[in-house]
């Protein structure tokens, strides 16, 4: 099928491409009696960055784990570049070329950030010499570099500051080599500042082919990066559509009505 | 191909002046360890009890490390590794004296019954995790040992199988002892060798990043489940073959005593803390250091002054006492303990800011607290999280 950012009504983006690199189809998933996400259905197009917006607790963490095959859907289904991923495990979707970073960071608090950086480069063979001489760290400084850890390289995690731990998830993330990035709430807790640099590497990496899916609790770090905005509610979908629609949305509005500002 | 070539660069590389200049002193005396112990047996010095205990002593050094290639770098936590030993000693035993099976075979075989006695750990600690995995695998040994007490017959009881035939054998008593010292010392290079390459390897820093988030493991796109498998199978498969060949030498035998008791397996532990948790080296100095701690207890000669006691009497009293304070003031191990202060000298003698990340700083017990710490924090952020949310509807 060939559904068409223009025919969504939405208008995706500049960037993007119209091919569909993510499509979640009628995604369900129950905790026991508890349903986090109810039948929600999106679509992501290559380069393209999509926000994932919603109140705390909505079931965006819990749609990333689905999609990520963190957790098992109950039921509906994942279809990345054409091919259905449903429920296949982490370690193998990243092979396919997805990537995520955690709400709550994931370090290797044993090992400065390099280390943890290099995991993602490293030979999956269990007999292996690779590593043994020291390794080649090069290709993992450059990442921190990108990321902007330059000057944080042998630095252990519990010595980064909070931006500096979600620049470190990030760094794992990327250096797997993604096509598509899932990054949960990476702007919660960071400054303006903080949140413009790292608005930007996420255009750079958009620019040289990468797509992302942006979780954020409201708008405001948002505005400016994203080319369009999906809006869940207790695990439903209700609003799709470009940043400028979604804050005028009264369904929207409705939604955070007495709690934070969208 | 690159692995060999890789290789190739780096002898290169590390042949030269520079190279041998630049290469940490603890590489030296780990050599010089090993060569020590090749040529001790020529000087005279060691008579051939003296090279049986030896003998038996690089056996226990072996199981310390097939100990710690599972447990210090993966933290999947065994209690229960001496089924491994038995799993091969008493195999190659059983297969030898009632169906005259070749003892080289028998190895073979214990050390295939080995492996599967590791997926009986490995499977469970797919799921089981810290103390409950400990829990689970400290019930199997105990199994095991009800069950030779019951097949008696087979199995020799609680004496055991004392008398399968030797792997190797050479004329006299003494040259017998001496052939089998040597074996015995070549398999425990080999299997120091495979462990500490492996563990030095991408693979070894796999482990321990499972030890420390499998969440992180995964999302580099690596499968924990296949390092974990792999990690207690072959440690179970290296104690295997090292209990295996132990009941072919004049040193060793497939009872329980030697292969399956709880305190076989205590004082493993105790060798690998102490010598260093997760380092394979600190095992092979803490193995030693406990076996012949404890050798040289139980033969001392002197009397313990205002209590007027015999040493002798009260040995294991004395050692476990000893290893208790030393497990206090040194909770990091020897070797670790050691490096850092190396480390700090080395530092301070360059005037350089002492490095980030010392070898080991973080100790086993700090590292088991924190980890409980953050299991806690991260329970109590999310259940915050839920309970906001029932608030907000
Ligand atoms: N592992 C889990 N077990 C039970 N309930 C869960 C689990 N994970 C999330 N939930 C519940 O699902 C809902 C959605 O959570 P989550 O996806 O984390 O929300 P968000 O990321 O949008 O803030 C919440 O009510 C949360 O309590
Ligand atoms: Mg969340």
């Amino acid at each position: 099928m060939t559904v068409n950012a223009s025919e969504t009504g939405t208008e995706a983006s500049t960037h993007s491409t119209g091919e569909i690199a993510l499509e979640v189809d009628s995604l369900v998933k129950q905790f026991g009696g508890l349903t986090a996400v109810e039948d929600l259905s999106f679509e992501v197009y290559n380069q393209e960055i999509l926000g994932f917006i919603g109140p705390n607790g909505a079931g965006k963490s819990t749609t990333f784990n689905c999609i990520f095959g963190t957790y098992k859907p109950t039921s509906g289904a994942v279809t990345f570049n054409d091919e259905d991923v449903t429920g296949l495990a982490p370690y193998r979707m990243v092979r396919k070329g997805m990537a995520r970073t955690f709400q709550t960071f994931r370090p290797l608090p044993d090992r400065d950030v390099v280390s943890n950086v290099s995991l993602s480069m490293a030979s999956n063979k269990l007999f292996t010499l690779s590593g043994l001489f020291g390794g080649t760290q090069e290709e993992a400084i450059e990442v921190c570099r990108r990321v902007g850890l330059g000057d944080d390289l042998y630095k252990t995690p519990d010595e980064l500051p909070h931006a500096g731990m979600i620049r470190l998830e990030l760094a794992r993330a990327i250096a797997t080599d993604p096509e598509l990035l899932l990054v949960d709430e990476p702007f919660a807790g960071l400054s303006d500042n903080e949140i413009e640099s790292l608005s930007e590497l996420f255009q750079d990496l958009r620019e040289e082919g990468m797509t992302f899916i942006v979780v954020d609790h409201n708008m405001r770090g948002l505005l400016d990066l994203i080319d369009r905005a999906i809006v869940i509610n207790f695990g439903s979908l209700i609003a799709e559509g470009l940043p400028s629609e979604i804050t005028q949305d009264e369904t929207v509005q409705e939604a955070y009505l007495g709690g934070e500002e969208i | 191909m690159s692995d060999q070539m890789s290789l190739l660069g780096h002898l290169r590389r590390k042949l030269t002046i520079t190279g041998l200049v630049g290469t940490p002193i603890r590489y030296y005396v780990a050599v010089l360890f090993f060569i020590g112990l090749a040529v001790a047996p020529s000087t005279g010095q060691m008579d051939v009890l003296n090279m049986l205990t030896w003998t038996a002593s690089f056996y226990f050094i072996m199981w310390v490390i097939s100990w710690d290639f599972v447990v210090g770098y993966t933290g999947q936590v065994s209690f229960g590794h001496t089924l491994f030993f038995a799993a091969g000693g008493y195999t190659t035993a059983i297969l030898n004296i009632d169906h005259s099976v070749d003892p080289a075979i028998g190895i073979v075989a214990g050390t295939i019954v080995a492996a599967l006695a590791g997926l009986l750990y490995a499977i469970p600690a797919l799921r089981l995790e810290g103390h409950y995995l400990a829990l689970f695998t400290l019930l199997p040994p105990l199994i095991l040992l009800r069950l030779f007490r019951m097949f008696r017959d087979t199995t020799g009881g609680s004496r055991g199988l004392p008398n399968p035939e030797p792997l190797i054998e050479a004329g006299s008593f003494s040259a017998n002892a001496e052939a089998n010292y040597y074996l015995s010392l070549v398999l425990l290079i080999l299997i120091f060798a495979i462990a500490w390459v492996i563990t030095r390897s991408d693979t070894g820093k796999i482990f321990t990043a499972i030890r420390e988030s499998e969440d992180a493991v995964e999302s580099a796109g690596l499968n924990p489940a296949k390092y974990k498998l792999f990690a207690m199978v072959f440690s179970a498969m290296l104690g295997g073959f090292a209990g295996a060949v132990f009941v072919h030498t004049p040193s060793g035998s497939a009872s329980p005593s030697q292969l399956l008791e709880l305190a076989v397996i205590i004082e493993i532990l105790i060798a690998s803390i102490v010598g260093g948790f997760g380092t394979i080296t600190g095992g092979v100095l803490g193995g030693f250091l406990v076996y012949w701690g404890r050798d040289w207890l139980r033969n001392a000669d002197q009397t313990i002054p205002v209590i007027d006691v015999p040493m002798a009497d009260i040995d294991i009293l004395l050692f476990y006492g000893a290893l208790l304070v030393l497990l206090y003031v040194l909770a990091e191990g020897i070797l670790p303990w050691w490096y850092r202060q190396v480390d700090r000298v080395l530092t301070r003698v360059r005037g350089e800011e002492p490095s980030a990340v010392a070898d080991g700083g973080q100790t086993w017990l700090k590292r088991q607290i924190g980890s409980l710490q953050t299991r806690y924090d991260e329970n109590r952020e999310e259940n915050t999280g839920r309970f906001e949310d029932r608030r907000k509807k």
